[in-house]
């Protein structure tokens, strides 16, 4: 790991510079238009997620290289109360925010590879990944 | 910041510049509405030329203005939306079901003249 | 190297490659003998035997780039790996035998043998089946390219009309790239109406309907229509039956069909000119 670029979730204006670093990032290795939007947008709702839900967290961006494909990975991580049915929540339109519920499966169609960890109490931690086609 | 709200007529024109941060995005909200109430315009175009990424959020607000004004009695075009925005939309799953859109925005205002039938 | 199987192997050319063409010859299937001429059958195996003879001087290096055009050479004669891969264990089997016969081995010694030719067969395997397995990766990887420069174009027929036609089979990584020129023509263009024809689409099952659906939908947010033109009836038949919903979206069975409808959605038709 030869890169990693963090981005402490502590109010709203820091989804925004998430975000803004994601693009940067992304703009960097080469994604596309379009990827650069997906990416942008799923680091959106993930630090949005923690800013709701957690209250604090961070949102850490790495540059991937595995068998020959590159991309970039979004680590999204919080100590917050976690979540009490992951299967729950990956469902369109479930939200207990009043949102689109549109946020983690949302995610998971935006990017390439999808993780999610959970431990009620715990925290939560997501991982997803874009590779460069 | 504030996004500005201009009158034309009977409608009302928006065109967002940079990027919204959510507190925005609901200052906007609570601008437009207030804006349609002063002026009872009939229509509205929100343009969203330069806007190069909406999240579930944002989508939601902008579903909400729509079904807002529309209480209101004004119509709602959005227009200008890139296609990189409009394929994470569909990949997110937000559709914005029932909302106007038109490419630019001299061809929202079209729609709206159509719409209103004047 | 065991130094009699050593001097057994460099020392019995012939019988083994007599042996060993035989052997093969029973379990080759009709379509290989077919293919390759007996003459070149002759030629390529000396050249597999001398091959596999020629690593037991224990020069790595050169065997690695023995092994490589060999393989390569292999490939292009349009061998099958497993053709090759029994081949080999063939290979071993006929030095056993030959070795049994001419007595030398024995009792105490056979596993060592057995061991030995094992340790010494194994690295060719892999080499072999990794240079195969580089090969078919490159062949996929070219057809792979080949096939994103197949995808769709986006064609302006009048003026705020385009008609994207679509021709093969579309998998998800097409069906991104087919969305990318779609939405991006539309907006360069200022099209008010797309058609997407799929007279040249075989099969539509869920997955390609849910595809053109989110096209749909997506044509939409930047302020376009869209319709979809070429249902076959087996492909009305099987989005039916499937359950998709199309409901939503303006569906015609014809390219013709849809351009009239383009044309009355802008309000246009096309008349004849008085003489």
């Amino acid at each position: 790991m030869e890169f990693q670029s963090c981005v402490k979730i502590i109010n709203e204006w820091d989804i925004v510079a998430a975000r803004q670093l994601g693009r940067n990032v992304a703009k960097e290795l080469g994604f596309g238009t379009v990827d650069q939007a997906r990416i942008t947008t799923a680091i959106s709702e993930l630090a949005r997620n923690i800013y709701l839900y957690a209250g604090r967290g961070s949102v850490c961006i790495e540059k991937e290289y595995v068998n020959g494909k590159s991309g970039m990975k979004i680590i999204a991580s919080d100590e917050g109360p976690g979540i009490q049915d992951i299967r729950k929540v990956m469902e369109d339109g479930y939200t207990t925010s009043g949102g689109l519920g549109a946020g983690l499966p949302g995610v998971r169609r935006l990017m390439d590879e999808f993780d999610i960890d959970s431990f009620p109490s715990k925290g939560t931690k997501v991982t997803a990944i874009k590779w460069i086609r | 910041m504030r996004i500005p709200i201009l009158k034309l007529y009977d409608y009302l024109l928006v065109s967002i510049q940079w990027e919204l941060d959510d507190a925005t995005a609901l200052g906007f909200q609570e601008d437009l509405l207030q804006k349609i109430h002063e002026t009872s315009a009939s229509g509205v175009v929100i343009d969203l030329t330069s806007i190069d990424f909406i999240d579930s959020f944002i989508a939601k607000v902008l579903g909400d203005v729509f079904s807002m004004s529309k209480l209101m009695g004004a119509k709602v075009v959005i227009t200008g939306i890139q296609p990189a925005v409009a394929i994470t939309l569909i990949e997110l799953g937000v559709s914005l079901e029932g909302v106007m859109t038109a490419l630019d925005l001299e061809k929202g205002l079209e729609k709206l003249q159509q719409e209103l039938g004047d | 190297m065991n130094q009699i199987v050593f001097t057994f192997i460099t020392h019995s050319r012939d019988y083994m490659l007599e042996e060993w063409m035989n052997l093969m010859k029973e379990n080759a299937d009709e379509r290989l003998i077919n293919v390759v001429s007996n003459e070149m059958f002759v030629q390529t195996s000396a050249e597999f035997i001398d091959m596999i003879i020629s690593n037991t001087r224990r020069n790595n290096e050169e065997f690695a780039s023995k092994l490589s055009d060999f393989a390569e050479k292999v490939v292009r004669l349009g061998w099958p790996l497993s053709f090759i891969i029994e081949g080999l264990h063939k290979f071993t089997l006929v030095v056993i035998n030959g070795m049994v016969m001419k007595e030398q081995v024995t009792k105490d010694n056979q596993m060592e043998i057995i061991y030995d030719l094992d340790k010494w067969t194994s690295p060719m395997k892999q080499e072999i089946i990794s240079i195969y397995t580089q090969t078919w990766e490159r062949t996929v990887s070219l057809q792979k390219m080949a096939l994103q420069e197949l995808s769709a174009p986006l064609i302006p027929v009048i003026e705020g009309i385009t008609i994207m036609p679509l021709i093969g089979t579309i998998d998800t990584e097409r069906a991104k790239q087919i969305m990318e020129n779609l939405l991006t023509g539309v907006v360069k263009q200022r099209s008010e109406v797309v058609l997407i024809d799929i007279t040249g689409v075989p099969v539509v099952d869920t997955m390609v309907a849910h595809h053109i659906i989110q096209a749909a939908e997506a044509v939409r947010l930047v302020g376009a229509k869209c319709m979809i033109c070429g249902i076959r009836p087996e492909i009305a038949q099987t989005i039916v039956s499937l359950g998709i919903n199309l409901n939503e979206i303006v569906t015609k069975n014809s390219l013709k069909k849809g351009i009239d409808a383009a044309l009355d959605w802008t309000n246009r038709k096309i008349t004849k000119v008085e003489e």
